[in-house]
C-alpha cells in the first residue's frame, strides 16, 4: 500500500537541498522604533535547524518585532542577529525571503490574485521558479494546506479560515528552510486547527526550523517543543513545555497574564509534576505518579 | 491680504511653525520667477541683454505678483492647518448644521490616514517576505503596484462595509438632528473679525474683477 | 417578549446559496445564549440576522420571521433595531466611528445620532462605561487603545442604547489573552448589570462553557444541537460538527480512554 501523502511529502522533503533546516539566532538584540518606542532588549536566542519553536506573549510584548528580524523586515539597533551561521547585516528582505519564510496573521494584508494557483506561485516565482517546475510546486503546496479543490477559485470566494491556509500555502510553496508563522490558528476552528498542527508536523519531520507565535496556551503545549515566553520586551523564559509551564513559573507567567494550560494545572493541582499536555498528564495519572509539587 | 496673515499668525504665536510651508512652496517660487522673468511674452523692457535670452522688468513684476499670490495661499492653508484642531472644527460644522455625513467624511477620513499607513506598511512587508523586491530597478517596482495596492483597496473596501454596519448598528442613520455636545465661546470680536474679513476678500475680488473689465478694450 | 427566530432562510444579496437554511431560535432576556459551529456553518450570517442588519442594512433575501420583542426586522429601520438590539463585530478597529477624540465621546456618538437631550446622554454614557467598568478610559484616545480595551469601548457604544438583546460576533478573536479576559470578565457582569439577553458566538468553548446557560451548534446554515451549555459541550458530536469541545471535556475523555479518572475540578 502507498505511504501516505504527508508521509511521502515529509520524507522528500527531508532530503532536498532546501528542506535542510537552518539555524535563527540573535544576539544582545535590542530594537527601537524610530518614534523612541523601545519593543526589544538584550534577546538572546538560538534557535538550532529542525527546532519548533512558540513564542508567546501578551500584544506589544515584542513577538511580532523580534520575527521581522529574521528575514530582514526589521534591522536592529542594537546586538546582532544571524540566519544559516551568517550575519545578516545589510542583506536584503528579498534574499532572506530564500531562507527564511513569514506567514504573517492576517491573510487579507496579502491576497491579491484573482485565483489561489496565482496567489500561491507569487513567492515562488519571485525567487526565481517557472514553468512545470513552478506549477509542481503550486500543486504540492495546495495539497498540503488541503485546497486542491479551489486551486482555480478567486482567494476571496474562500472563508477566512481557508484564506489563512492559502497564505500559509503560498510560503510553503518557496520551500524555505526556515518558516515563522504569526497566529496561525487565530480565527481557526477545529479542522483549520488541525490542519495547521498537521502542516508544523510534517515541517518537523522535514528537518526544517519553525517558529510560531500563538495566544493559545494549549495548541502551543501540544505542538511544540520549545516555548519561549516574552514580555515588554524581553526573553522571560525559554524551555520545553514541560519545563515552560511547572508550577515554579507561574507566577512569571501570571505576571504576563498568562495561563498554563489546563492539564498543566490540574496536573499540578493533584500533585503529579508538570503534565502541560493532555498525553502527559494521562500518562501521570496512570503511573499513578505523586511528586511534591514544584 | 499678507499682512492680514501675518497679523493673525503673530497673534496666535506661531510665525516659527510657518517656516516649513514656505520652504516647501521655494521650489514653485522659484520656477515661477525664472520662467516668468526670462519668458514673459510679448515684453520688451530688457534689463539686461544675455545674449538669446533677456529677463524683463514686466516679466519680473508678473513673477513677483504671482510669486506673492502662492505665497499668500499657502499661508492662509498653514494658518487654517495650524490653528484649527480637526475635532473642533468638525464639531463647529456640526453645530452650524452640516449634514452628519458630510461630518463623519470630513472627521474620519482625517483620522484613517494613520490606520491607512499602518496596513499599506503590514501589507508590504508581507509581499517583501514573499520575496517582493522594493529596492531594485524602478521597472521591477512599477510589477509591485498590484500586490501592493491590491490588499490596500480591498481593505479599504471591506472597511467601509463593517465601519457601515458599525454606524448603522449605532443609528447612524436616524432621520433627526444630532445633538451638539460642544459650545465654542465666540466673542463678538471673533465674529465682527469673520464678517469683515469676508466682506474684504468679495471687495477685494470685486475690484480686481472691475480693475480687469476697465482694461478691456 | 424574547427575539424569535422562526424557520428562517437568509441569501446575501447576489448569492444563490442559502447562508442560513432554516433555524429556529429563540433568545431571551437576562441569559446568555453561545453559538458555535465550523468557520462558514452560518454564524456570523446569523449574528446579523438576529440583530436586524440582514435585510434592514445589507440586503439580501430574508424568508421566515425575526422579531425583536414586538418588532419585526423585515420591515424594521436601523435604528429602530439599534435599540432593541446591539451587535458587536470582531475587529475593534473598524467599530469605532474615528470620529471622536476621547471614549467619552465615542461612547456618545449614537444617542446623539438619536437626538437625545444631553442630560440624558451623559447619564447613558456614564451607566455604559460603569456596566463594563471602563470609566478610567473616559478621557483617553480611542485609536490608542488595546484591542481589548478598544473592544469594550465598542460595546460601550452600543450599550448605551439599552438595547434588550446583545449579539457578539466573535468578539475575542482578535485579542490577546489579557484582552480575551478583559471582554470574558466583562461579559460575565453583563446580564446581572443590563438583564440583556446576549448571544455569543465564539470558538474558544473554553470561554464560554463559564459564560454561556445554553448552546447552540450551527451546521450548514442549520441548528444542529442546541440545549443546556454542560450537555452541549460534553456532547461526542461536536468534534465531528467542526467544534472543538473545551479543554476540560478533553481531558475528561482522554482520562476516561486511558481507564483513569481525572482529578477533581481546578
Amino acid at each position: 500500500m502507498p505511504a501516505s501523502p504527508s508521509r511521502q511529502r515529509s520524507e522528500g522533503r527531508g532530503v532536498t537541498s532546501a528542506g535542510r533546516g537552518i539555524d535563527l539566532e540573535a544576539s544582545g538584540l535590542g530594537f527601537v522604533y524610530p518614534d523612541g518606542t523601545r519593543a526589544l532588549e538584550g534577546v538572546d536566542l538560538r534557535i538550532p535547524a529542525g527546532d519548533v519553536v512558540a513564542i508567546v506573549g501578551q500584544n506589544g510584548s515584542g513577538k511580532s518585532t523580534l520575527v521581522r528580524h529574521f528575514d530582514g523586515l526589521l534591522r536592529a539597533t542594537e546586538g546582532r542577529v544571524a540566519v544559516d551561521g551568517v550575519d545578516v547585516g545589510r542583506r536584503h528582505v528579498a534574499e532572506l525571503a530564500r531562507l527564511v519564510g513569514v506567514v504573517f496573521q492576517n491573510p487579507d494584508r496579502q491576497i491579491f490574485a484573482g485565483r489561489v494557483r496565482t496567489e500561491v506561485a507569487f513567492g515562488a516565482r519571485n525567487l526565481g521558479l517557472r514553468g512545470a517546475a513552478l506549477d509542481e510546486r503550486v500543486a504540492a503546496a495546495l495539497e498540503w494546506v488541503g485546497l486542491t479543490e479551489h486551486t482555480a477559485d478567486n482567494p476571496y470566494d474562500l472563508g477566512y479560515s481557508k484564506r489563512k491556509l492559502l497564505a500559509m500555502a503560498s510560503i510553503l510553496a518557496m520551500e524555505t528552510p526556515a518558516v515563522i508563522l504569526d497566529e496561525p490558528t487565530t480565527g481557526q476552528d477545529l479542522v483549520g486547527v488541525a490542519r495547521v498542527r498537521s502542516i508544523v508536523a510534517d515541517l518537523a519531520a522535514a528537518g526544517r526550523t519553525v517558529v510560531a507565535i500563538s495566544h493559545d496556551m494549549r495548541f502551543v503545549a501540544e505542538t511544540f517543543g520549545r516555548v519561549i515566553v516574552m514580555q515588554a520586551g524581553r526573553i522571560v523564559l525559554d524551555g520545553t513545555p514541560g519545563e515552560v509551564f511547572a508550577r515554579s513559573n507561574w507566577g512569571v507567567l501570571a505576571a504576563t497574564y498568562l495561563e498554563p494550560p489546563l492539564a498543566a494545572r490540574i496536573g499540578a493541582a493533584a500533585g503529579l509534576g508538570s503534565t502541560p499536555t493532555e498525553a502527559t498528564l494521562v500518562a501521570a495519572l496512570l503511573a499513578g505518579r505523586i511528586s511534591p509539587p514544584g | 491680504m499678507l499682512g492680514v496673515i501675518v497679523g493673525s499668525a503673530t497673534a496666535a504665536r506661531i510665525g516659527r511653525a510657518f517656516v516649513p510651508y514656505l520652504l516647501a512652496t521655494i521650489p514653485l517660487i522659484a520656477s515661477i520667477l525664472l520662467v516668468n522673468t526670462f519668458l514673459y511674452p510679448g515684453a520688451t523692457d530688457r534689463i539686461v541683454v544675455l545674449g538669446p535670452i533677456a529677463p524683463t522688468w514686466t516679466g519680473l513684476e508678473a513673477a513677483t505678483q504671482a510669486a506673492l499670490r502662492v505665497v499668500a495661499f499657502a499661508m492662509s492653508v498653514a494658518l487654517l492647518g495650524l490653528t484649527t484642531s480637526a475635532d473642533h472644527l468638525v464639531a463647529d460644522l456640526e453645530r452650524r448644521g452640516a449634514g452628519r455625513r458630510l461630518i463623519f467624511v470630513v472627521g474620519s477620513t482625517l483620522r484613517m490616514v494613520p490606520r491607512m499607513i499602518e496596513r499599506a506598511v503590514e501589507i508590504t512587508e508581507a509581499q517583501r517576505a514573499r520575496g517582493l523586491d522594493t529596492e531594485g530597478h524602478a521597472w521591477r517596482r512599477v510589477r509591485g503596484i498590484v500586490p501592493l495596492a491590491g490588499p490596500l483597496i480591498f481593505g479599504a473596501l471591506t472597511d467601509v462595509e463593517e465601519l457601515t454596519m458599525a454606524l448603522e448598528a449605532r443609528g447612524f442613520s436616524a432621520p433627526v438632528r444630532r445633538t451638539a455636545i460642544r459650545t465654542f465661546p465666540d466673542s463678538p470680536g471673533q465674529r465682527i473679525a469673520r464678517w469683515v474679513i469676508g466682506v474684504g476678500a468679495l471687495a477685494l475680488l470685486a475690484l480686481s474683477i472691475g480693475g480687469r473689465l476697465a482694461g478691456l478694450p | 417578549m424574547s427575539l424569535v427566530l422562526r424557520e428562517v432562510r437568509y441569501r446575501y444579496a447576489g448569492s444563490a446559496r442559502a447562508a442560513l437554511d432554516g433555524i429556529d431560535l429563540i433568545l431571551e432576556p437576562g441569559t446568555v445564549l453561545g453559538v458555535v459551529g465550523a468557520n462558514e456553518a452560518g454564524k456570523s450570517t446569523l449574528c446579523l440576522v438576529a440583530a436586524g442588519l440582514a435585510p434592514a442594512t445589507i440586503g439580501g433575501r430574508l424568508e421566515g420571521t425575526v422579531t425583536i420583542d414586538d418588532l419585526a426586522t423585515s420591515s424594521a429601520r436601523p435604528h429602530d433595531l439599534a435599540q432593541r438590539c446591539g451587535i458587536l463585530f470582531q475587529n475593534p478597529a473598524t467599530q469605532l466611528s474615528g470620529t471622536a477624540a476621547t471614549v467619552w465621546e465615542e461612547v456618545a456618538f449614537a444617542p446623539r445620532n438619536l437626538g437625545l437631550p444631553l442630560d440624558e446622554i451623559v447619564d447613558r454614557v456614564e451607566s455604559a462605561l460603569a456596566a463594563l467598568r471602563i470609566e478610567h478610559l473616559a478621557e483617553r484616545d480611542p485609536q490608542r487603545l488595546s484591542g481589548g480595551q478598544a473592544q469594550l469601548v465598542a460595546l460601550a457604544g452600543v450599550l448605551v442604547l439599552r438595547p434588550r438583546y446583545l449579539v457578539l460576533d466573535e468578539p475575542t478573536s482578535q485579542l490577546d489573552p489579557l484582552g480575551t479576559r478583559l471582554v470574558g470578565e466583562a461579559l460575565t457582569g453583563l446580564v446581572e448589570a443590563t438583564g440583556a439577553g446576549i448571544l455569543v458566538v465564539e470558538h474558544k468553548t473554553d470561554l464560554l462553557a463559564g459564560l454561556a446557560a445554553t448552546i447552540a451548534v450551527l451546521a450548514g446554515g442549520r441548528v444542529a444541537l442546541s440545549g443546556p451549555a454542560t450537555d452541549i459541550l460534553a456532547d461526542d458530536a461536536l468534534e465531528a460538527l467542526g467544534v472543538e469541545p473545551p479543554s476540560r471535556v478533553r481531558l475528561e475523555r482522554a482520562a476516561r480512554h486511558a481507564g483513569v479518572s481525572l482529578p477533581a475540578a481546578v
